[in-house]
């Protein structure tokens, strides 16, 4: 083991990738095995439309849990940014292109507000994304009348946003999902502002102590992540084109999820975006596998949040360990 | 003496890629002080921890009171008798002593907790150790010392035969120091083992009863105190001479400019109406007790912490710093007493700490330009002699002292002009120490300006070319190099008390 370990390859993907990749391979054999229904494109696209804006959210919640905060509010945030855009492009005649601009920009705005918060006021991130959760859900609601909108079909004039996600059989989505993972590896390791947001989610005072302006990278990171989760909810809908107010917590968990499982620290200072992004596929494969299997969507909950535990748990072993 | 009360026989331990006990052997006799010293790494520590059973020993043997033993846990080494006396101290706070002593083994009146019973067992405990502590305190409300004596009154409550004081007297004062000494000799008087852990030599000298050396791992020799003299033991410890004579005159020209000028500074209760000037290429010793209040000036004037008033004026220039971004556009580099709170970025590397304060030096475009970033680390490790085995290597796996040049190299970066060390060498090994003090003084000659804390007098009196002496808050005395003494800054540093 030790040996393995030692390898220069093993060392730059590492070891926790590599288990992961092994992990997403084992289960997928094993829903395959399990059920017929299971092997075919038609599962891996549903899977794959899963992935996509789970990915984003998981991309945004990293830049989160690198400074050592949390974001319970992205998956309302993104059902607020798909609620508002879609009633804006419905019932207000509001351009598709502009439509989607307004979805980026909720998320935005929330992650403004979020990361004022949690920076300037230093509210504690728990609180502050509780808040902010409760006021997305509540913003839809009133915002569309409570009523679920409907977004363009394929077929319809407004519906070439779908491709997206795909154009014909070819996933776009997830190119476009890999393109937006390599960016956030490189702001994320190879920029200023990534360098910043992992150090002071290392040590916040030793940041500040040489200088640097703490409070505007602590808040950018919440601001990266409002626009991820505004991208989230375009890839939502043309994945799934209807979206109902009053929900989407429990995406929340599932992005963490994957965060954490990819080797992001929930104590700040590590993060993975490769690690997120397999986490990710993880999380909705395994959710297709239990659809296939005939299973209820609640043993996924159950799955994830035990997933988080265990997650969670190995970090903090690790560390210790390291200590 | 009485008789060897425990041995510890070759002892053996490695982990991954390091022998850290190396055939160690260690005896303590009852009624006996034994030093145990070494530089940091040196696997003092280590070998404690193999005692009480936070490690597993790879090989050898512990004999204790004659029979061989193996403690997994603290707790089974407690309960044996085996106690450590910690550097920082687990008391919790909002409790009393007497609770804080109980804990864990509270005394119980059916299901409530009967804390009047507790205050009695310590009150006796108190007695036995002459020490004047009211067991109904808040422990909040106690000293640094006093915390210490109940830390001590606890463990003798353990009925403890044997145990280890780790650096006991890092956060003392000089009185305090005194009085746990006391202690000590009275502990000694009643036949206990006793393992003294500490870093100061003068202390060794007075309280000891023999010395143990360690270096690298290995056991280097026992030595009885009285029969050796200090340089004995640091030559064992370091296998080198090391230079310790006091600065005489001060290096630095009467009309060399004023870079730093400080007026009426307050800020909260510690620091009140401080006013000083600093010269360029002077080292200025801030002396005092603990709790003087000279971090929380150095912080002040950083813009750590909020100041209520007072003026700063660079080269004669006035300035507004209202928070560390400030501080460090007008040049000046902070060096905190806690680094591992304060100055380090553990799970950053040696190069991403050096750059952490001129990162925009390093940015090319969006982007980090890592080569340079690197080369520039690399020229800092080489010239500060950092022992890393690269500018890659995280800074949590370098010892103490370089991680104090890691420090110290993120301000030189940045081109620091002003630079206020607090502590520098608290927690460093001897060797060390003498490197940070070497470089303090070059950095002085090469014309930077340095405001150095410390509460050990040799440092003050080895380093500085003027003094500043300060006392609950203010200012009490400023005196050239070519006049102080040990004496003169100790009255001083206490006259108000």
């Amino acid at each position: 083991m030790e040996k393995i370990k030692q390898n220069p390859i093993v060392k730059k993907i590492g070891i926790n990738r590599i288990v992961l990749c092994g992990v997403l391979v084992l289960m997928y054999a094993i829903f395959s095995m399990l059920s017929d229904k299971f092997v075919g494109v038609q599962r891996i696209m549903s899977a794959l439309n899963y992935a996509y804006f789970l990915g984003f959210l998981s991309l945004g919640v990293t830049f989160v849990i690198a400074t050592g905060g949390i974001d319970f509010s992205i998956g309302p945030v993104m059902f607020c940014s798909a609620l508002i855009s879609g009633y804006c492009l419905t019932s207000y005649g509001v351009p598709l292109a502009a439509s989607l601009l307004i979805s980026v920009l909720v998320g935005f705005l929330f992650g403004v507000f979020n990361g004022y918060f949690v920076a300037y006021w230093t509210v504690p991130p728990f609180i502050i994304s509780m808040a902010s959760m409760n006021i997305a859900k509540g913003l839809a609601s009133v915002f569309t009348k409570t009523q679920s909108v409907s977004w363009p079909q394929s077929a319809d004039a407004n519906g070439w946003y779908r491709s997206f996600v795909k154009a014909g059989n070819f996933p776009v989505g997830l190119v476009i999902l890999l393109v937006f993972a390599v960016i956030c590896s490189i702001v994320l390791n190879q920029t200023k502002a990534g360098r910043y947001i992992l150090s002071l989610g290392s040590n916040k005072e030793a940041v500040r102590l040489s200088g640097v302006n703490v409070k505007k990278w602590e808040m950018l990171a919440y601001i990266i992540c409002g626009i991820l989760v505004g991208i989230a909810a375009i890839f939502y809908v043309a994945a799934y084109t209807t979206v109902q107010p009053g929900y989407g917590d429990t995406y929340n968990n599932e992005a963490i999820a994957g965060c954490v499982m990819g080797g992001t620290s929930m104590a700040g200072g590590l993060a993975s975006i490769s690690g997120t992004i397999i986490g990710v596929f993880i999380i909705a494969l395994l959710q297709e596998g239990i659809l296939a299997l005939g299973f209820s969507k609640d043993y996924q909950l159950i799955i994830t949040g035990i997933i988080v535990i265990v997650a969670v748990y190995a970090d903090v072993v690790t560390r210790r360990r390291k200590n | 003496m009485g008789d060897v009360i425990l041995t510890m026989k070759d002892i053996d331990k490695s982990f991954p890629g390091v022998h850290a006990l190396d055939h160690v052997n260690f005896e303590v006799k009852r009624g006996e002080v034994h030093a145990l010293m070494g530089e940091n790494g040196a696997g003092k520590s280590t070998l404690m921890k193999v005692l009480t059973g936070i490690y597993t020993k790879d090989s050898g043997s512990i004999t204790f009171e004659g029979k061989e033993v193996e403690f997994h846990n603290t707790r089974e080494a407690q309960d044996a008798g085996i106690v450590i006396v910690h550097q920082e101290l687990n008391m919790l706070g909002h409790l009393t002593v007497a609770q804080n002593i109980f804990i864990g083994r509270e005394f119980k009146k059916g299901i409530r907790i009967d804390d009047k019973k507790m205050n009695e067992e310590a009150a006796k405990l108190f007695e036995k150790l002459h020490i004047d502590i009211d067991p109904a305190e808040t422990m909040s409300n106690l000293t640094v010392g006093k915390q210490q004596m109940c830390e001590i009154a606890k463990a003798i409550s353990h009925e403890a035969k044997v145990i280890i004081f780790d650096e006991p007297s890092a956060a003392l004062t000089e009185a305090e120091i005194e009085e746990l000494f006391k202690i000590i000799r009275d502990l000694r008087q009643q036949q206990l083992g006793i393992v003294y852990i500490s870093h100061r030599m003068d202390e060794i000298k007075v309280i000891t009863d023999r010395v143990t050396v360690m270096r690298d791992g290995g056991y280097v020799g026992t030595l009885i105190t009285d029969e050796c003299t200090k340089d004995d033991i640091i030559n064992m410890m370091v296998g080198r001479v090391i230079y310790e004579d006091p600065k005489t005159e001060s290096a630095v020209p009467k009309d060399a400019p004023v870079v730093l000028k400080v007026e009426h500074l307050n800020a909260g209760k510690m620091v009140q109406d401080v006013s000083f000037e600093l010269r360029k290429g002077e080292i200025l010793g801030f002396s005092g007790l603990m709790g003087a209040g000279r971090t929380e000036t150095a912080r002040a004037i950083f813009g750590a912490d909020p100041k209520t008033s007072g003026d700063i004026y660079i080269d004669g220039k006035k300035v507004e710093i209202n928070n560390p971004q400030d501080a460090v556009k007008c040049g000046i580099g902070y060096l905190s007493e806690d680094r591992k709170r304060f100055g380090i970025v553990v799970q950053k590397s040696v190069a991403e700490n050096s750059t952490m304060a001129s990162m925009e030096n390093f940015v090319k475009g969006l982007f980090i330009n890592k080569s340079k970033e690197n080369k520039v680390a690399q020229e800092y490790v080489d010239s500060l002699a950092t022992k890393t085995p690269g500018v890659d290597q995280l800074v949590v796996n370098l010892s103490g002292g370089n991680q104090q040049k890691v420090v110290i190299a993120k301000w030189l970066i940045r081109n620091c002009d002003i630079l206020i060390f607090d502590e520098p060498t608290r927690g460093i090994d001897v060797g060390a120490k003498n490197e940070i003090y070497k470089l303090m003084n070059r950095l002085a000659e090469e014309g930077k300006s340095i405001i150095m804390i410390s509460s050990e007098m040799t440092e003050i009196l080895r380093m500085s070319d003027r003094i500043i002496v300060m006392c609950e808050g203010r200012k009490t005395g400023e005196i050239d190099i070519s006049e102080a003494s040990q004496e003169i800054i100790m009255n001083m540093a206490t006259r108000e008390i």
